[in-house]
């Protein structure tokens, strides 16, 4: 037998050495996701509690019922503080600025990132992202999660600080019975010339609403948003933006960029909103999304723009006249086009937190398809599009509505002073409905209250006389 | 030693001074050192939500602000005088007749007072919630019954409607409030001596001459401090038109208190929110320090005269 030398086999030896090379890589990266285990990655956390606040809705709920489970995993327990929407904003407001680290994770609606990045308030992911005691290998948020929403929500400067809670959009609600019914169908196209359908574009909505405004019977075409209440400035985004306008001219949440609201389109958006004032119960300026909503579980009118994560409570027969009645869609289309405005709800963990990295074993543990599609199947909005690709979840009726939303929602500003901006645009959303104020005055007034807050970081394109 | 005698001697001995320290310290930790604070940080840009705002030095530049360049403040401003002065008014005038028609009909005095004090045992939130209902456009009983009679339109409801928001806000503090007057004013006239009555209806004085000349004058001080307690508080009020309105529509329901509390606790800034609560301070002192003289006002002119 010739012996075996390195120069006579030099093939066989080329081969078998990437054959063994690979062998090797395989080994070490099976042997690497063997290895994770939640159970032991937690394990020097086993005992802790830790804390986290958000706001009461069906997502925050449905969590709440899943998180017994990470408990029997892991030996960390879990305590949701659940509250009103502003009152989970403040609470964790001061808690951050007290620094007592009752949370170790929050979840808090993306427009508020900006000013606890920039203060330092909450960390960058990176640190565990990259730590392999704490990163699950089997779980890749840039493959997993709808990246553009992850990347509007969460990320602050080009850097990852949370992971979306919730995938949260608005979009078009109505009464498909009544579209399916054939008198309204006959009296409809009798009266505007077309079928009677979920309504497609502006007009439609408006001739939609029109059409089903019958006061005598306690029943109106449509409900607008109108209390002085950030509700408002959320509705009317869906308006702005498929009219074709903005607030500001920046391709990112946290930039800054020319004041663009009184533009001829903000104008147009806010004429036409204050239009459907006629259309809308009486004390529409006194709802916001609780009473747009109500409105619509007590059969009261016929549609409106409404948030995904209140649709489970539409359809829930215990808590909704018309379940089973109800049809969604995106937002009716504009010169902007078919768009929407995202507003999801982020993890974020706070430098005062005292359990970060159980904090962040928890959140990505929930971020995980069982437990995302559980949670989703309970009244959560999934920032997982394979969550919506499940029978179960394709068969609930807003799923289809969700998932246009999402792809083809719009951002909103996250910097530091957005807060205030949405309460300027508030006021001034609120003295054009009231009638103060036409839709030119108050879009003026608020284009110069954003200057004097942003200063030279916004500069005025529509100059005010 | 007699009792007496001790007393005497921890007196004499300057203990007193120690007695008062625990209430001097509660005075200082909770009402001097807060105020003090809130003065000191009007003078700075404190922030919660801008960065690089952590509380730097700007002299008066926030009360200029306010003074110059604050349209809503002093829009705000206006709001609330017209509330305090339309509220208490109308608490005074109420609360006046009621106390007179109760201190008048003797029988079952006891048992109208209690059920009248309702609505001032209630909890503010909870008032506002039940005038929610009551207001609400699509159900209210109130709304209801107001367009029945023709008194509102058909197409209006009391808390979405710009002109009649502040109004009905009035209404509600009327409602809640005129109980209180009338508790006070009705136990300053049980205690007013007989006599001047007596001497005024032995001079043959009309009934509206009595009340006019002799009732009036010597409930005044009780009027003053019953309109001084509820000036301040309608001043400081809140609760109900937070949970109604939420200071809308637009403006018209702006009080002071809901705009300090939008610019602190939503705006997080702290500097400017401290110049508008000290404002607000300043304006309860003024209005404290013109009822504390009609109080006085009498016992001065005495004075004087002796």
């Amino acid at each position: 037998m010739k012996g075996f030398t390195v120069t006579t086999n030099k093939k066989w030896f080329h081969t078998s050495t990437i054959v063994c090379g690979l062998a090797i890589m395989v080994l070490i990266v099976y042997g690497q996701a063997q290895a994770w285990d939640l159970k032991e990655a937690a394990k020097p956390y086993k005992g802790d509690t830790i804390r986290t606040i958000g706001e009461a809705l069906p997502p925050l709920e449905a969590l709440d019922k899943i998180k017994t489970k990470f408990t029997e995993l892991t030996g960390i327990k879990v305590v949701v503080e659940q509250y009103a929407h502003e009152e989970a904003v403040d609470k964790v407001m001061l808690d951050l600025n007290a620094r007592t680290g009752r949370y170790d994770f929050i979840i808090q609606p993306h427009r508020e990132l900006g000013r606890f990045a920039e203060n330092k308030h909450v960390v960058p992911l990176e640190r565990f992202m990259n730590d392999p005691k704490l990163k699950d290998p089997d779980f890749h948020p840039e493959k997993e999660l709808y990246v553009n929403l992850w990347k509007e929500i969460s990320w602050y400067a080009g850097k990852p600080y949370g992971f979306p809670f919730t995938a949260i959009t608005m979009f078009l609600w109505y009464r498909v019975d009544l579209v399916n019914d054939p008198k309204e169908r006959a009296g409809f196209k009798a009266k505007f010339g077309y079928d009677l359908k979920a309504p497609q574009n502006w007009k439609e909505y408006k001739d939609m609403a029109q059409w089903f405004t019958r006061p005598d019977k306690g029943f109106y075409g449509t409900a607008i948003q109108g209390k002085r209440h950030v509700a408002l400035w959320y509705e009317w985004l869906n308006f702005l933006y498929s009219f074709g306008g903005d607030v500001l001219e920046a391709d990112k949440g946290y930039k800054y960029g020319p004041i663009i609201i009184n533009s001829p389109e903000g104008i147009a958006s806010l004429d036409y909103y204050k239009g459907l004032l006629k259309y809308s119960p009486s004390d529409t300026l006194n709802y916001d999304w609780d009473g747009a909503m109500a409105a619509m579980q007590q059969a009261r009118i016929f549609e409106c723009i409404m948030w995904n994560d209140a649709t489970y409570a539409v359809e829930d027969p215990k808590q909704s006249t018309v379940a089973g009645r109800m049809g969604f869609g995106m937002v009716p289309q504009g010169k902007g086009g078919k768009v929407g405005q995202v507003e999801g709800w982020t993890y974020l963990i706070p430098r005062y937190s005292k359990h970060k990295e159980a904090a962040y074993l928890f959140i990505q543990w929930a971020l995980k398809y069982p437990n995302q599609l559980e949670q989703h199947l309970n009244g959560g909005a999934s920032p997982r599009p394979d969550v919506y690709a499940h029978p179960h979840v394709k068969k609930l009726t807003y799923s289809q509505a969700a998932m246009d939303t999402n792809s083809a929602a719009l951002p909103k500003a996250t910097f530091p002073e957005s807060p205030q901006m949405t309460d300027i645009i508030v006021l001034a959303l609120s003295d054009a409905l009231a009638g103060k104020k036409s839709s030119k005055e108050a879009l003026d007034w608020a284009a110069l209250e954003i200057h004097k807050l942003l200063g030279d970081k916004a500069p005025l394109k529509y100059p005010v006389k | 030693m007699s009792s007496n005698n001790w007393k005497r001697i921890l007196l004499d001995k300057g203990t007193s001074p120690l007695f008062l320290t625990p209430a001097l310290i509660i005075f200082l930790v909770l009402l001097v050192g807060p105020f003090v604070y809130m003065v000191s940080l009007s003078f700075t840009d404190l922030s919660f939500s801008q960065p690089g705002r952590d509380g730097n030095f700007l002299g008066f530049a926030n009360y200029r602000k306010l003074m110059r360049d604050d349209p809503i403040f002093w829009e705000s401003f206006l709001t609330t005088i017209k509330f305090v002065f339309a509220a208490v008014g109308l608490e005074f005038l109420f609360g006046l007749g009621l106390a007179l028609l109760l201190f008048h009909l003797i029988r079952g005095q006891r048992f109208i007072v209690t059920l009248i004090l309702m609505p001032m045992m209630m909890a503010p939130v909870a008032i506002g919630l039940m005038w929610k209902l009551l207001l609400n456009g699509e159900f209210g009983m109130l709304t209801y019954y107001l367009r029945k009679i023709a008194l509102m339109a058909p197409q209006t409801a009391p808390l979405s409607s710009y002109k009649l928001v502040l109004w009905t806000m009035v209404v509600i503090d009327v409602w809640e409030w005129t109980p209180f007057v009338t508790l006070v004013i009705l136990a300053g006239l049980m205690s007013l001596p007989r006599e001047p009555f007596e001497a005024a209806i032995m001079d043959g004085a009309s009934p509206l001459r009595v009340f006019w000349d002799v009732t009036l004058p010597l409930l005044r001080p009780i009027i003053a401090l019953v309109m001084l307690l509820r000036g301040i508080d309608a001043f400081k009020e809140f609760d109900k038109v937070f949970i109604l309105t939420g200071g809308g529509p637009g403006t018209a329901t702006e009080l002071l208190s809901i705009y300090t509390w939008r610019i602190n606790f939503r705006n997080w800034d702290f500097g400017y929110g401290s110049v508008v609560a000290f404002m607000v301070y300043l304006v309860v002192l003024i209005m404290c320090s013109v009822f504390y003289k009609g109080i006085t006002w009498k016992r001065g002119i005495e004075e004087l005269r002796a």
